[in-house]
């Protein structure tokens, strides 16, 4: 029951998403010109990605952060229609049928992580129209499946704030507050072997930087089983730990008054 | 016959809806409802009248499972709303006041989800669903979006989609407000016909008096969170006096002695005065005003204008909530301006 309840959620998201088309194509155009802009403004600084060892150019080494990036601010801004739900009375709707209060959450944050994932293979497919070498195309189903991963835990954070936030106002706040910090603390943009040893060490706190390396070794054919294991083990923690606490504070929340 | 008393067990299941001593106390201490008891019957329409911040969305929240009570009892469908929380929800269609349908969705697409969400099983869902969009009227246009759709036709929607699981219990808050007339009859009808169709019983909440007049079998009116009566239409309009003498006077001056005297009259039940008109509600109209131009020319007061009409469910209303409006005009301030959208929810 649980399971089809949080499909009935998911579907429903995904209906009201293929629905709005046009929204697609305009939350591309910003990860793009990071691609396009960023990616052609520190070309030059190649020699020093090349002294920590990454063979590409510059565009090449960011393009699995702004992948993250993409799966990052689609994700994280995702839960902002539960504040739209509880203001036009679906919340109500569905608290009165008989589905559980977590299988709305999951249904909730399943449809986000794919719908990141979805807008995430599109800056993909840009960076390798961009001459982003990839060194085997099969490689993009466990990149999208790191992403879809990595965003449902995300979403999780997004479904928390949407939850306790009483306003938009409160909830484009604190979402703005915690994304941009969130892709800058990462080796998205830079080397984490080049940060200042503070900032290296709160990089490496955030699991954006695990999921942006592992991305990174798949893309350009250096895995490293060490490392590689220690990603995924963070991201799964990450996700596990989102997973349950947002389903946990959304149904401590939705049986309050809104 | 030996019977054992149990009144968990008899008050749950003779009623569709009863309540025992219901209150909710919000944090910031308003006491939103102060110790309601509601008995509706099985197959009853029940209608729950109120001015704004009197208590109805929040006894209807705690009746759907939305809020939990401060103290008190309520059970619907014989169910408890706090312990058996989801044996209700499987047993009531909650149709909101604001139109919940999604906009981006279809018709169709919006009762299929209402369908996946109250588990109708998936063979018996195309069935309903044809079903409810004829009763509604909807069939032809249940492959468009709804945005294309009118308000009426939204609400129809709402109302389908409350239906479709075919609950023992509907709630229905403020069905027709924001619709035009032709509509809001249109809304009476689907409503009468499904009760009969479908045999539900029926919690209306409305600030129409004519729409409870026409469709409820029994009202309650609540003010401040209490209940202050409880009857059919017709015995509350009768407990008015079966008549309403208004007229206007020409001066208020010595019209206060004017509705003194008339107190005394043994036919007269109530009077009200709102400036220069003066509402009489009396057994009969016709020997009375005979009896007011005597009493008013007596007192050198001139009768502008005089008529005779039944009573109607306003006046009982407004015989039992008073005239004061609830929400004070003042400049506007945040802080009160959040208090009041938050009596008014309540």
């Amino acid at each position: 029951m649980m399971l089809s309840d949080t499909y009935t959620i998911f579907w429903r998201e995904m209906k009201r998403y293929r629905k709005s088309r046009s929204g697609v194509l305009i939350r591309l155009i910003q990860p793009a010109i990071w691609i396009i802009v960023i990616g052609n403004t520190f070309a030059s600084t190649r020699p020093l990605i090349q002294s920590v060892g990454f063979n590409g150019s510059y565009i090449e080494f960011m393009a699995p952060g702004v992948i993250m990036l993409t799966a990052i601010f689609t994700s994280i801004f995702g839960g902002v229609n539960t504040l739209w739900d509880r203001r036009y009375g679906f919340m109500n709707k569905a608290l009165t049928s008989p589905i559980s209060r977590s299988s709305i959450a999951l249904g909730k944050m399943l449809a986000i992580s794919l719908i990141s994932a979805l807008q995430s293979s599109l800056i993909l497919g840009i960076a390798i129209a961009l001459g982003v070498s990839i060194t085997n195309l099969l490689m993009v189903i466990p990149i999208m499946l790191i992403v879809i991963a990595f965003s449902l835990g995300f979403s999780g954070i997004s479904v928390i704030v949407a939850a306790t936030s009483k306003s938009q106002e409160t909830f484009w706040g604190v979402i703005n507050f915690l994304g941009m910090p969130l892709f800058m603390l990462s080796p998205a943009l830079f080397p984490l072997e080049l940060l200042p040893n503070w900032l290296a060490f709160v990089a490496k706190l955030n699991p954006v930087t695990y999921s942006v390396l592992l991305i990174r070794q798949i893309m350009t054919g250096t895995i490293q089983i060490s490392s590689v294991a220690l990603d995924i083990a963070v991201i799964c923690g990450f996700v596990v730990a989102m997973v349950a606490l947002a389903s946990y504070v959304f149904t401590r929340e939705v049986n309050k008054p809104f | 016959m030996v019977a054992i008393y149990n009144p968990e067990i008899t008050c749950s299941l003779l009623h569709a809806v009863e309540t025992q001593s219901l209150s909710k106390i919000y944090s910031n201490g308003l006491k939103a409802v102060d110790e309601i008891s509601i008995k509706i019957e099985h197959g009853e329409i029940f209608g729950f009248l109120g001015p704004n911040g009197a208590g109805k969305s929040t006894t209807i929240m705690i009746l759907t499972t939305l809020l939990k009570p401060t103290s008190g009892k309520a059970y619907v469908a014989g169910f408890d709303v706090v312990t058996q929380a989801k044996n209700v929800r499987q047993n009531i269609g909650y149709v909101q006041q604001d139109s919940t349908v999604d906009e981006y969705l279809t018709g169709r697409e919006n009762l299929e989800l209402q369908a996946k969400l109250n588990h109708i099983p998936r063979d018996t869902m195309e069935k309903r669903i044809n079903d409810i969009l004829e009763v509604v009227e909807l069939a032809d246009r249940q492959r468009e979006s709804v945005v294309t759709y009118s308000g009426g036709m939204r609400k129809r929607l709402d109302i389908a989609g409350g239906l479709l699981h075919r609950p023992k219990v509907l709630f229905l808050d403020e069905p027709t407000l924001g619709l035009d007339i032709q509509t809001r009859y249109k809304i009476w009808d689907y409503i009468k016909k499904i009760h009969n169709e479908f045999s539900i019983s029926i919690f209306l909440t409305t600030h129409y008096m004519e729409e409870a007049d026409k469709l409820c079998d029994n009202i309650s009116i609540i003010d401040h969170g209490k209940i202050k009566v409880t009857d059919s239409p017709n015995n509350l309009k009768s407990s008015l006096g079966n008549e309403v003498v208004i007229f206007e006077m020409d001066s208020e001056v010595k019209s206060e002695n004017l509705i003194f005297e008339m107190r005394k009259i043994p036919t007269v039940k109530d009077i009200s005065a709102d400036g220069l008109e003066v509402t009489v509600f009396t057994t009969s109209g016709d020997q009375l005003i005979p009896q007011i131009f005597q009493r008013a020319s007596d007192l050198g007061i001139k009768i502008e204008s005089i008529s005779l009409t039944k009573p109607t469910l306003d006046d009982v209303f407004l015989s039992y909530t008073g005239r004061e409006l609830r929400e004070d005009n003042g400049k506007y301030d945040r802080k009160k301006e959040r208090e009041r959208i938050r009596k008014i929810r309540a």
